[in-house]
């Protein structure tokens, strides 16, 4: 039977009780002392969006689930990440959370647990009921779930009056975040942006890029602190997405600032690549044991002790960039020249209607990703099909940036074959990339003594089954492309980006 | 599902007490059980602290399937629940059946107040009537008390014969002895004799005369939530046991 959850923005009290059960009794086991809480939840804010609350206090780890059950078990973990704890319900339920994220210490504060039972003159059960009263320095709140015994629904009924008329209310878990923590805001790493029809072309640039410099400043201290590996990426794609910004929208910009702000984001990427590298090969370390046999796990772990090592290294080399004078005051430069309405110089076509520039910025994109995608049979170099890949994630940021120009369920529908060809051609990439950095990794000299050969052979081991990927991968570029490039999807570029006008 | 009545054609035997520790012991292991009391004294539900339903005495109840399913109460325990006495023999038959058929709506009803049982438990009023034959013909076990004296001998040799006089099956038949007094040379010498002309046929348990079956009634708990790990609460955790085996 599922339980009902009610919240009192007025903590409710054991001596509450004999006036909220009339004709019962109630017993209640209440805590001597009052515990510190600790609020979970990933960056994003996923458990708190899928509209549950997860803490941790005295050992335990509670999950109280949307409909108010709460389950626990002990809060003992070998890391933050959802698959380091213990196994248990709570873990069993956390399935849906990203496996890159980890869970982190989004607020604290102290909570009372009241387990009350309320019981006829018979001493029998017909309602169990859990107060969980959470309170801050200037905030408190208790949330109450009511577990109904099977055949009691008139004592249900009778004590849910009783509490509403003491203020309590129907809640969701999700509301004691909102309740306690008001400033916690959930990070959005795709900043929604809309515009009005007046919007000039120069302004929605001037929008996109000072979201997108917001999103990277989020990612941050979680970069610094080696939360997870998700910051960093966060971070990256932010500021990969402020250059597409750049280079798509020429001419919004005058050449020569276009020319200089190209390079500063430039600048400012280039220190997080070879952490990112890095993370991506201990990302997939299970994936690579499992691609080759016992007798070559030795070299790979070799391999990834060198991995490790470097990863330190680099960490510290971007930690100590990330916390220099110069980054800080050069974010803080360009924050202030893309706060809107922006202090850029307008280039030539800054003047134009958001709306009319869009269509004619996707338009031109998609018959390029068509132009290449044109030239490419079996036998087209490697080259070609990257730089369709390319254009095809332009393509992408640039639907994406003005999605809410247009109508939500069209953009879907041209986003979904979009996505599929870009599945394929992200991983044709990756095992090229993987490839390559693995056959410079043995060409550097860094492995050395007896343990070198052990590693180069696993290593090469590992090439030879990446290149074959590869080519599987690559042979599905055609069809994969000709899938998405239907007589419907052409259609649809068509009449949603040169006939029409804009749509708002 | 599976359905377990507990009888015997003599009063006092240990019925009671041997359905509400099943019961119990079935919740326990995570199966889904729902204890029905069909004896009008009420004395399962009472152990239970459960009153009985007044609702439940008006004559066509069970043509109404969603107010049967509502006079189920759920007991203190997890996976628990009680139909409290006040089953009219007319409405046990048409339950009995309708619990044997898959698709009866009395079963889909039950279903949809998420409370589709994995084990019933009957307990039984102590009489040879048709109401016990509808039970025999449903139970898929039939879990007999016998105090070993003479006198339930001859009881229990009655209700042999009856199911091989009404043709039914025999197996069903799950003998126990109850209310065992070791210190007794008769009780033993009779459990000697029983065990023998009914050969395989009695479970190897013996529930020991105690007094922690008898506190239940002070108690309004089962015997094993008190004194599981005295000796009644084991023999009863022995007896579902050894049920269950020979399931
Ligand atoms: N093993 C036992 N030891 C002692 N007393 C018992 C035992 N089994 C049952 N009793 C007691 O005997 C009486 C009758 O038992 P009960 O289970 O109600 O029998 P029935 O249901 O067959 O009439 C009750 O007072 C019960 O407490
Ligand atoms: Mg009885």
């Amino acid at each position: 039977m599922s339980n009902s959850l009610l919240s009192c923005s007025e903590p409710l009290l054991p001596t509450d009780w004999p006036n909220l059960s009339k004709g019962l009794v109630a017993h209640v086991d209440a805590d001597q002392e009052t515990a510190k809480f600790v609020l979970l939840d990933c960056f994003d804010q996923s458990i708190r969006q899928s509209g549950r609350l997860l803490f941790e206090s005295g050992g335990q780890l509670t999950l109280v689930q949307p409909d108010g059950v709460p389950v626990s078990q002990t809060a003992e973990r070998s890391g933050n990440f959802v698959a380091d704890l213990a196994d248990g319900p709570v873990k069993a339920r956390l399935a849906d959370v990203d496996p890159l994220r980890c869970l982190l210490n989004l607020g604290e504060g102290e909570i009372d647990q009241q387990q009350v039972k309320l019981v006829d003159d018979e001493e029998k059960t017909h309602l169990r009921v859990q107060v969980l009263t959470f309170s801050t320095v200037d905030r408190a709140t208790s949330l109450i779930s009511l577990d109904p015994v099977r055949g009691y629904g008139k004592s249900l009924k009778l004590v849910r009056k009783k509490l509403a008329e003491r203020g309590a209310t129907e809640a969701a878990p999700r509301q004691i975040m909102d309740v306690l923590f008001p400033e916690l805001h959930a990070y959005v790493a795709k900043p929604k942006l809309e515009y009005s029809q007046e919007t000039t072309a120069y302004c929605a640039a001037n929008r996109i890029i000072s979201a997108y410099l917001s999103v990277a400043r989020q990612n941050e201290a979680g970069t610094l602190a080696d939360f997870d590996t998700e910051f960093l990426h966060d971070y990256r794609v932010a500021l990969r997405k402020i250059r597409s910004v750049l280079s798509l929208f020429k001419g919004v910009y005058g050449a020569a600032a276009t020319q200089d702000l190209k390079q500063r984001f430039s600048d400012l990427m280039a220190p997080t690549g070879p952490l990112r590298d890095l993370d991506v090969y201990l990302l997939e370390r299970d994936y690579y044991f499992d691609m080759l046999p016992a007798n070559l796990h030795e070299g790979l772990r070799l391999m990834f002790a060198t991995f490790e090592a470097d990863r330190s290294a680099v960490l510290a080399d971007l930690t100590k960039r990330l916390k220099s004078a110069a980054y800080k005051r050069e974010m803080a430069d360009l924050e202030a020249t893309f706060v809107p309405p922006g202090e850029c110089i307008h280039g030539a076509l800054g003047g134009l209607s958001v709306g009319d520039y869009a269509q004619k910025l996707i338009w031109k994109r998609y018959r390029k990703v068509s132009k290449i995608a044109a030239k490419i049979d079996d036998q087209t170099p490697d080259e070609e099909v990257h730089e369709l890949r390319i254009s095809c994630k332009k393509l992408r940021y640039l639907i994406e940036f003005f999605a809410l120009q247009f109508d939500a369920a069209e953009i879907k529908a041209l986003l979904k074959p979009l996505k599929r060809l870009q599945d394929n051609l992200g991983l044709f990439n990756d095992y090229s990339v993987q490839q390559e950095s693995l056959q410079a990794l043995i060409s550097s000299g860094r492995l050395k003594g007896k343990t070198a050969l052990m590693a180069a052979q696993s290593i090469g081991a590992l090439i030879s089954i990446l290149h074959g990927r590869q080519l599987e991968e690559r042979a599905r570029v055609v069809q994969s492309f000709a899938r998405f490039d239907s007589p419907e999807t052409r259609e649809r570029f068509r009449q949603m980006f040169h006939e029409k006008g804009p749509q708002l | 599902m599976k359905i377990i009545a507990c009888y015997s054609n003599k009063g006092g035997v240990g019925k009671t007490a041997s359905a509400v520790n099943l019961a119990y012991a079935y919740a326990q292991s995570g199966a889904r059980t729902l204890l029905c009391d069909l004896d009008p004294q009420g004395a399962s539900g009472f152990y239970f602290r459960v009153k009985p339903s007044k609702k439940l005495k008006e004559a066509k109840f069970f043509e109404d399937v969603e107010r049967f399913t509502k006079a189920i109460r759920g007991s203190d325990y997890e996976y628990l629940d009680v139909l409290p006495a006040n089953l009219t023999f007319r409405d046990f038959d048409i339950f009995l059946s309708r619990m044997k058929n898959s698709r009866s709506r009395l079963k889909k009803a039950l279903k949809a107040v998420d409370g589709d049982y994995d084990v019933i438990l009957l307990d039984c009023p102590p009489n040879l009537s048709s109401l016990s034959e509808a039970v025999f013909k449903a139970a898929d076990h039939v879990v007999v008390p016998v105090i070993p004296s003479t006198l339930t001998e001859r009881t229990f040799a009655q209700l042999v014969s009856f199911f091989e006089e009404q043709g039914l099956q025999a197996k069903k038949l799950k003998p126990f002895f109850s209310m065992v007094q070791s210190r007794k040379s008769l009780h033993g010498e009779t459990m000697e004799r029983m065990r023998k002309s009914y050969k395989g046929k009695f479970l190897e348990t013996q529930l020991p005369f105690s007094t922690d079956v008898e506190r239940m009634g002070v108690h309004r708990e089962p015997t094993m939530a008190f004194a599981g790990n005295r000796p009644a609460g084991k023999a009863y955790r022995a007896l579902w046991h050894e049920l269950e085996k020979r399931t």
